[in-house]
């Protein structure tokens, strides 16, 4: 109208300078705020050892081994053993299988691949000398822990092994082919390195006493293991073999089939050892277990590789009766049915009143074993005549600690160790010394109804190799590659651990996730939707009510 | 991080957009491609309050409220002008479905007509929320609206507004969605590179309030829009060649129906769930056969 030509001709327009954050505090709208929040992942609730599994898949995810290692070891120092023989706990709870239908993350084998990566690593010990001097007995899994742990805090340990060389089931009862002994081997030497003093071919009861040790050390840990036979009903039971010595011999390189057709009685995983050692001995092997493949204490896998070694399965048989007649055993079998279950929860077996006779040529036990406990005094048996040990190894006597299959009966490595460790915080505890064991706060775990699997990667879950066996007793199985490891370990949600992975700072609708190598919450202007705790994959965050948190 | 979406952050605090705002988020994930070289137009929408009340502004970049029928002439104008001064500055339009599908309709047929150097995108909340849930030619059948109420839901089927866009032969048009982000980056920079014609996006952004839903399940209620082939993801090149994206899982349509409240009139009509269904279907159809045509060579990935 006013014939506008020049720029300055032009009216003023309200022009906005100041960012809303000037003026708008928006996270006065919110009544719950979302709070990055450590949580324990199903995983790690489900390993005995509690391993913390998604921070050190994180650490190994950047590259970080030694890190990766150093937690690890924080509650396991054998990651190259239950890399290998561990039953895997840990993938039985994994979210992917439960909440999203995929295979468990294959947790073990990266942990193996750690542990094989790290294996040039000395032990180091980490505190101050003490000069207390710590006495274990037994090198199997549970004394090697303890050994380590008390080691690496400082304090003088020795180690006694009533045979050649420590290392206990690991080395004289799982199967070459499950655990080379090069690997014990290398566990051993390594604790002996950092100053364990190990010595071998001593035993308690025959060589020193219980009281001998408590007057020359300030305290003893006591795993001496479950090593004795179970005694069955079975009539004629002397022409069984055992199981264990058997393994033991095979290990050796001394094992022999004692005839072509054998029979393994017990369907646990010394049961699944016993006749994959036979099969690889050249005997055809049958198992005879009295309930069925759903109630076997063995692990799957190893039920699946027995499957694949031919050894043939015979469920609800139970053996009543072994004659021996002329050069061949017959053994008696009741057929059984399941019926109601039992206090082991599993359906207890019952005669059908059919029974049928096979026959064999030497017939194996692997019934379980117990522990042999005659070496401790009186004073330290519960009214069963038991050892009485708590949770952390304490016994009745303060001086002394007990823990391990001598404890719990025949259980697996991961356990023994868990139990080692245990009982050498009771005893750092008790020893005044209680610095190295950082105290973790109690966590609730993720449940799967709260991960996120939207954004893992869908590829197919990586194991460990099936390799060409040389000779019968090499190693079945090869570590994954690099690429493999990374691979699968990018597979992990990170339950309840952030991982950085930036999925909450992504989705922010209101830019109020700062992203500094990890997201901060800026409480001053989030408005409390939630999307961050929805879509976190591991549900690593949590929603707080404000009346909780604010100070208003 | 592991995403691959950039860092850099062009979207202030404190907007006023609601709890689990899509077209907040969609803005935010736009900018971080777009960068700071670049003008907004925005015309009447949710955006107009989200933006902030003057003296404040909510972006990194310089923005133009306009009438609601004039984004894309605005842009078209501010574009004319940076060229004029020498600078190649991205000029976005940025229009809610009122003022893509309705209002704004005109002059984005005559901006794309005449092949624009602009970038116009729509963010897509199906009715206008902002004035209070009122109907528009975006919200698709079945939906509860204030103006199509529980006793009349909407009866017309969702406009085909990329079918109207690939009908001027731009050189570049996508559909996206937030639940999508590296797919959503991927395609902004597309557009942001396509440069010397008029590039459109058309991108589905939640709104919980106006779809009667819980604002944590933002991202997944886009991303089953997507999963079950109500909102697939596709691009467009010179209004021929079409290329799916992203590729649907078979998820039930109920799945992205169930999760809001203004469909729930329509899960309870078995006769109209079916009519729905079935033009999912035939879109879905539609599309899959232009894909093909434009990729011969590539058998479909599912």
């Amino acid at each position: 109208m006013n014939g506008l030509g020049h720029v300055d001709d032009y009216p003023e327009i309200p022009v906005s300078l100041a960012p809303t954050s000037a003026l708008l505090k928006t996270g006065a709208w919110r009544s719950v705020r979302p709070v990055v929040a450590k949580r324990t992942a199903p995983c790690t609730a489900g390993c005995p050892a509690a391993i913390d599994i998604p921070a050190y898949f994180d650490e190994i995810r950047r590259g970080e081994l030694e890190s990766a290692l150093d937690r690890f070891l924080r509650r396991n120092p054998f990651p190259r053993i239950t890399g290998r023989v561990c039953p895997h706990f840990c993938e039985q709870g994994c979210s992917l299988a439960v909440a999203a239908d995929e295979e468990p993350v294959s947790i073990r084998s990266i942990e193996r691949w750690l542990g094989d990566e790290t294996a040039d690593r000395p032990h180091v010990v980490e505190a101050e000398p003490t000069s207390k001097r710590i006495a274990i007995v037994g090198g199997g899994p549970a004394g090697m822990a303890a050994s380590f742990y008390l080691r690496r805090s400082g304090h003088e340990v020795t180690l006694f092994e009533r045979r050649d060389h420590a290392g206990g089931v690991m080395r004289y009862g799982i199967p070459e082919y499950r655990l080379p002994q090069e690997i014990v081997d290398h566990e051993v030497d390594r604790l002996a390195e950092m100053g364990v003093e190990i010595r071998t071919g001593v035993s308690l009861g025959d060589d020193f006493s219980l009281e001998d040790l408590e007057a020359d050390y300030a305290a003893v840990f006591v795993a001496t293991g479950a090593g004795k036979q179970r005694r069955s009903d079975i009539k004629g039971e002397s022409l069984l073999e055992p199981g264990l010595p058997f393994l033991e011999a095979a290990k050796r390189g001394e094992g022999t089939a004692l005839g072509d057709r054998c029979a393994v009685i017990g369907a646990g995983n010394t049961a699944m050892d016993v006749a994959r050692t036979l099969r690889r001995l050249g005997a055809h092997v049958t198992v005879i277990y009295r309930r069925t493949k759903d109630e076997m204490t063995a692990i799957e896998e190893e039920y699946e590789r027995a499957l694949a070694d031919r050894v043939k399965f015979e469920w609800l048989m139970s053996p009543r009766e072994v004659k021996k007649a002329r050069n061949e055993l017959r053994l008696i079998l009741d057929h059984m049915r399941l019926g109601e279950p039992d206090e082991s929860g599993r359906p207890h077996p019952e005669p059908t009143g059919v029974s049928s006779e096979l026959r064999f040529d030497s017939i194996f036990a692997a019934v379980g074993e117990i522990a042999e406990i005659g070496t401790f005094p009186e004073r330290m048996r519960d009214d069963q005549g038991w050892v009485d040990v708590g949770a952390d190894g304490s016994t009745r006597d303060p001086k002394v600690f007990a823990g391990g299959d001598l404890a719990t009966g025949p259980a697996t490595v991961v356990q023994a160790i868990a139990a080692g460790r245990a009982a050498a915080q009771a005893i750092d505890d008790q020893l005044g010394f209680s610095h190295l064991w950082p105290e973790e706060e109690p966590v609730d775990t993720v449940k799967p109804a709260e991960v996120n699997p939207t954004y893992m990667p869908h590829h197919d879950r990586a194991d460990d190799h099936e390799v060409e066996v040389v000779t019968q007793f090499a190693e079945e199985t090869a570590t994954l590659s690099d690429a493999e490891a990374a691979e699968e370990t990018d597979r992990c949600l990170s339950c309840g651990y952030c991982n950085n992975c930036g999925t909450c700072f992504v989705f922010c609708p209101d830019a109020a996730i700062i992203w500094e190598d990890g997201p901060r919450i800026d409480h001053e202007f989030c408005k409390g939707c939630g999307i961050c705790v929805v879509e976190c994959p591991g549900h690593a965050m949590v929603l707080v009510n404000e009346r909780e948190v604010s100070n208003v | 991080m592991r995403w691959v979406v950039p860092e850099a952050e062009h979207m202030s605090e404190g907007t006023l957009g609601c709890q689990g705002c899509g077209g907040a988020l969609s803005m935010r994930l736009v900018l971080k491609e777009v960068g700071r070289d670049a003008v907004g137009v925005i015309p009447a929408c949710c955006w107009s309050i989200i933006d902030g009340p003057w003296p404040t502004h909510a972006l990194d970049i310089p923005v133009l409220h306009t009438a609601f029928e004039t984004a894309a002439v605005v842009a078209t104008g501010v574009k004319a002008a940076k060229t004029i001064q020498g600078k190649d500055t991205t000029v976005i339009a940025w229009a809610g479905d009122g003022g893509t599908f309705d209002i704004g309709l005109q002059a984005l047929s005559g901006a794309a007509e005449r092949n624009e150097d602009i970038l116009f995108v729509c963010y897509d909340n199906e009715a206008y929320m902002n004035t209070g849930i009122q109907r528009s030619s975006s919200t698709p059948t079945g939906t509860w609206t204030t103006t199509t109420p529980d006793q009349r839901p909407e009866a017309r089927p969702k406009k085909d507004i990329m079918g109207i866009i690939a009908a001027h032969r731009i050189p570049y048009a996508a559909t996206a969605t937030a639940a999508y982000p590296e797919d959503l980056e991927r395609k902004v920079k597309t557009a942001v590179e396509t440069k010397g014609g008029m590039r459109f996006l058309h991108l589905l952004s939640v709104c919980p309030p106006g779809w009667k839903m819980e604002a944590h399940q933002a991202i997944e209620v886009m991303r089953r829009a997507v999963r079950s082939k109500v909102f697939p993801l596709y691009e467009v090149r010179n209004g021929r060649e079409y290329t799916i994206t992203h590729w649907p899982d078979e998820l039930p349509v109920e799945e992205y129906f169930s999760m809001q409240g203004r469909f729930k009139t329509l899960l309870s009509d078995p006769e109209m769930l079916e009519v729905v269904r079935g033009n999912v279907e035939e879109r879905w159809q539609i599309l899959l056969g232009r894909h093909q045509r434009s990729h011969p060579e590539m058998a479909p990935t599912n």
